[in-house]
């Protein structure tokens, strides 16, 4: 079965580790993930300028070393990481910012990502709250 | 049409009852986070949960029973990552309630 799974929630919430663990039991279980898409503060989980206290798990490294590891489509919806501050090399190039704060595995892309994962994936799973 | 909602908020926060009034009656409300807080019974979310029909499944999540020291009720049954997944498989559709 094809799942897309969509995160609205921080590194910092548990939200954020719910979503991991789940997306971690898709594939364990044989399914298929066609796109993770990182909206509103989910899109904190790809900025790599996020320290987490050491006696605390780290949810954006563990994020992006499960997106490296399985190759998985990860989008970052453009408008939500724009306000947050959360710039890839030609983001910060086009609006002229000195910081740097994502870049691969993820990517920046618009809203319509979403909308596609959800017609793409048999079932399209949100995680937000806390 | 089936579907399973997920619950993760407080029902002091997201208050059950809208939640409650949009289930049909094959529906499966599944609890994680701080929406297991509705399980402690005697609570008014509890109250609440017990006038579902009794063909409404309800699950919660195991790892946020353990975390917050409560106990599976009847009727409630504790699933893991892997039994979250295969639900999500078993109903027609998912519904995160933000």
């Amino acid at each position: 079965m094809k799942f897309a799974i969509a995160l609205f929630s921080p590194p910092h919430a548990p939200a954020s580790r719910r979503a991991l663990r789940f997306a971690e039991a898709v594939l364990a279980s044989g399914h298929e993930i066609v796109r993770l898409f990182f909206y509103r503060d989910g899109v904190y989980n790809a900025s790599c300028a996020m320290v987490a206290p050491q006696d605390e798990l780290d949810m954006a490294a563990q994020w992006r070393a499960f997106v490296a590891e399985h190759r998985l489509d990860s989008v970052v919806c453009i408008a939500a990481a724009l306000r947050r501050g959360v710039l890839n090399a030609e983001e910060a190039r086009r609006y002229e910012r000195e910081a740097i704060s994502t870049g691969a595995p993820w990517e920046l892309s618009g809203l319509g990502q979403l909308h596609e994962a959800a017609q793409l994936a048999d079932r399209l799973v949100c995680f937000g709250g806390d | 049409m089936t579907t399973l909602h997920l619950l993760s908020q407080s029902p002091w926060r997201q208050p059950l009852d809208s939640v409650l009034r949009l289930l049909g009656a094959d529906d499966a409300l599944l609890l994680c986070g701080d929406a297991c807080q509705a399980l402690h019974t005697g609570s008014e979310a509890w109250s609440l949960l017990q006038t579902l029909p009794a063909t409404v499944r309800l699950y919660a999540l195991q790892e946020d029973l353990q975390a917050r020291n409560l106990g599976a009720a009847e009727r409630v049954t504790p699933v893991d990552y892997p039994a979250f997944v295969e639900l999500c498989a078993q109903y027609d559709k998912v519904n995160g309630w933000l």
